[in-house]
This record gives structure tokens, sequence and C-alpha cells, in this order.
């Protein structure tokens, strides 16, 4: 079998464009979450991407493209720049696998507030393997164009199945991410009735969400896209390909119990999974990027899946949920955080887990407080993607 | 079918239009060329059409979406207009 290197990575975040330029960010605590839509009942914040489309579409390219496709189309193409690898690949032997929580939801809440007026390419515009297909077309991509939505674990199983093709040898090379777009009014009413979305105090916004604090109340939403370039070490080597890091395990499990109560049972199992097949012990990782959406059950479950699988090691691994920094990119999330947690293992640096001033001692961990810190000994990273709909995905880096 | 520019009294406005949706200038299609050869796919001539229909409180149908030039965009658009004022 293969194993799987990261070669390229491309994000089009709420810290910009820059992949490195945004680990900066988050090793500063800088916080990208904003109060959004003030004419809402209710404050909302929200971390959004300053993007100009202009670099990746004429005006005529961007015909029912929405939003979340053009974020895909960016982040992908900068990952496939970064990596520098498609020049001798046969077009069937590249797949993409593109996470999306949504789909196009400015396209859906164009249709709803048009007056009647439905623009007719609000389907195409909507559908939520659309950020697939674009990233497939910039790139004259024939072979597996396949789409996952698995809610807030959609990237991190789209980057564990394009490792899987990588690693039978299905593809060369895999244009492995996802995209996220829903900052709309409508969407975010919605998960404001969920219950879900931090609150916070006029002026307050930037530091709202606090995870595994006593005083946390939930996440802030997020909107970006991020890719990965996955290949096998044998071809990363023959090319001279520059290595982030290998993509050495990943788990992926079902919960089965509760539509969104999550189970730490299930996440257990995602995260022994990534250890198996890493041929890893818990005392191997060091750092563990986490779910941490800063939610009241969320935090403690994640803790509880942590400990009952790290045991006695617990407090060697360092834990931050850089969402604090981010927010929630929900099906893009889990490929955000994926390259976070790429250059964490490459940089040999820890983002901190921002905000929290007090850890609820339900969720006791060894958080990275304050700033970022280095860690010249890491060699192995975790990165946790835990979903409604029972899902679990973990995705394993060790140094290349 | 017959494209005597000097006649059309839409054909400015389908030009403006065009620039304002698709940032292409009225010099860079010729009213008589196909706008498919020029770049425009389906889904383009779709919300294209889409948008005339909301500047001129038209409505065409899916066989006006086989027209491929300007000009006979604007052919059909006067004939439509007038229609709807008499």
């Amino acid at each position: 079998m293969n194993s799987v290197v990261v070669t390229g990575l491309g994000v089009v975040a709420p810290h910009g464009d820059d992949a490195q330029a945004m680990f900066a960010a988050l090793m500063q605590a800088d916080s990208a979450v904003r109060p959004v839509f003030p004419d809402l009942p209710k404050p909302a914040a929200a971390a959004l991407v300053d993007f100009d489309e202009s670099r990746w579409f004429t005006k005529l390219q961007l015909a029912g493209v929405d939003r979340v496709s053009q974020l895909a189309v960016a982040a992908a193409d900068l990952a496939m720049r970064d990596a520098g690898a498609a020049d001798d690949v046969d077009a069937e032997r590249i797949g993409v696998f593109a996470g999306c929580g949504m789909g196009g939801a400015a396209a859906l809440e164009a249709a709803y507030r048009g007056g009647g007026r439905v623009p007719p390419l609000t389907i195409p515009a909507f559908m939520p393997n659309a950020p697939a297909s674009h990233v497939a077309m910039r790139h004259g991509v024939h072979g597996p164009v396949l789409t996952y939505s698995v809610a807030c674990a959609s990237s991190a199983v789209a980057i564990a199945e394009a490792a899987k093709a990588v690693q039978r040898g299905d593809v060369d090379l895999a244009i492995a991410g996802g995209a996220e777009a829903l900052i709309v009014p409508g969407v975010v009413l919605a998960w404001q009735a969920m219950q879900t979305l931090a609150t916070f105090q006029p002026g307050e916004a930037a530091t709202a969400i606090r995870p595994f604090a006593t005083d946390r109340s939930g996440f802030a939403l997020g909107e970006g896209a991020a890719f990965l370039v996955l290949e096998s070490a044998q071809r990363a080597q023959r090319r001279g390909a520059r290595c982030y890091a290998a993509l050495s395990g990943w788990g992926i499990s079902s919960d089965a119990t509760h539509l969104t109560k999550p189970d730490p049972q299930g996440q257990s199992r995602a995260l022994r999974a990534a250890l198996r097949q890493a041929g890893l012990a818990p005392r191997d990782v060091g750092y563990c990027n986490a779910h941490g959406t800063a939610t009241r059950i969320g935090d403690v479950v994640e803790r509880d899946a942590l400990a009952a699988v790290w045991g006695d090691a617990l407090d060697g691994l360092r834990v931050s949920s850089t969402k604090a920094l981010h927010g929630h990119l929900l099906g893009a999330a889990g490929a955000l955080e994926a390259a976070v947690t790429v250059l964490a293992v490459a940089r040999r640096e820890l983002p901190p887990n921002a905000h929290t001033e007090t850890v609820e001692p339900a969720c006791a961990l060894n958080l990275v407080r304050g700033a970022g810190v280095a860690a010249p000994a890491l060699d192995a990273a975790i990165s946790n993607s835990f979903a409604f709909g029972g899902t679990n995905a973990v995705l394993l880096f060790t140094r290349a | 079918m017959p494209t005597d520019n000097n006649h059309m009294s839409s054909l400015k406005e389908l030009q403006e239009l065009v620039h304002e949706k698709f940032g292409i200038e009225a010099s860079a299609l010729d009213p008589n060329a196909s706008m498919r050869e020029k770049g425009f796919d389906s889904l383009a001539l779709v919300e294209f059409l889409f948008a005339i229909e909301d500047r001129f409180g038209i409505s065409m149908s899916d066989e006006d979406s086989n027209v491929d030039t300007l000009a006979q965009l604007s052919t059909l658009v006067d004939k439509l207009v007038a229609a709807k004022a008499a």
C-alpha cells in the first residue's frame, strides 16, 4: 500500500488566502470573528472571508457560480499551485474529493428573497456538488469527482476518502478538502434557533468563542475553503516535491445513537482507528486540533473521548480548538483544521485555544493557553471532526 | 434573420447590459457574432435572458434561448416590447 503525503495546501479563510500567514495569525490568537447582520433580532457574529472573485473568474464565468464554489475553486487552485504537481499527471488519474455541508446558500437565499423572480441558475448554483465540479472543470480532472456531505465532518471524510484512493493507487493525485459559505441571514437565523451559537455582549464578538471554558456558550459560523494535495510518498519523492506531512492514519466511525448529541464511545472508535492505522500509541501524538465547538455538551464529550483513548497519556497531548479564532466552517471545518494541523506538524508549532480563561473541570485537558507555542519534539498530530448525524472523523498527520 | 443594426432600438441597451453583467465592452462583442463562440455557454445565456426579461419587463420563451447573436436578441426584444405596448 502506498503511504500518503501532503504536497500542497490552499486556503481561502477568514484569516486570508496565504496558509502560512493564516497559521501565523492563529499563533497570535488573532480572531477573525466579527458582528454580522445588525438588523437581525438577536446579535450575530461570524468569520467572513475577504474574497476578490475577479482573481479567479471573469464576470462571464461567474454565471450560476455560488460563492461556495468560488471559494472552492480559489482554494483548490492555490493548493495545486503550491504543490506544482499537475503537469505530469494523466487527467484520469486525478481525483477531486470535496466536503460541503450545505451548498450554495446565497443562491437559495436570493431565490427566496427575489420577490417571486427566481434566478434560473439557482439549482446548479445551490447543488452541494457544484464546488467539486467547478474545481474539476478548472483543472480538467477526469478521475473521480466526489462530494461528501457529512455535516461538520464533511471535508475530513473527503480527505480520508481521498487518502484511501491514493493509497489504493486509484488516483495518482487527489485534490481533497472542502468549502462552505452560508453566512446569509436565513441560515444564521436557523443556526440561532438551534441554540448552538455563542452569545456575546456588544463589542465582544471577537472573543465570544471560548472552547472548553466554564463560560463557553457555543460557536460562531465561519466561511471558507481549504484543499490539500495528496500524493503517494513514492510519487512525491520521484518528482522531488516538498512534503508538509504524511497523512498516516484516519478513522471514521458512527455514533448511531442520536442525530445531534455526540457520543464519547463513537468518537473514541474513530480516534482508535486513526491511531491503529498509523501504528502509533496515544503517547506518540503530541497535538490535537480539537473539534471544540464550545457547546455545553460537545466539549465535555470530546474530552471524555480523548481521555478514554489517551488514558494516562492525556496530559502529554496538547489540545486547542482553533474555531475560537476562525469560526466553525462546518463542511469546510475538517479541511481548514487539517491544514492547520499539517502546518503545526511541519512548523512544530501549536496554535492556541484562545479566549479560555477558566477551564471547565469536566473538560480538563492540556490546552495550549494564551498565544501559540513551539513544539520542537512534535512528530504526530490529530484533527478531530465530529458531525451532526453521528459521523466522527479523525485525521492523523506525522512528520514527512 | 435580417440584422439592420441602425433600426434596433434595444441593441445599445443590450450592449450596456452585457457590460454591466459580464464585464464585456460593446466593442468586444460584434452584434452579429456568435455569443456562444465568444464564451457565453448555455448557462450564461440563460442568466442573460433572465436579466433581459427584468430590464425590459418582457417574457421570453424557451425557444428564444436558441438565439445566438446580440443582433438577433435585439430584434426579438424589440418585437416583444412592441407586442407589450400594443
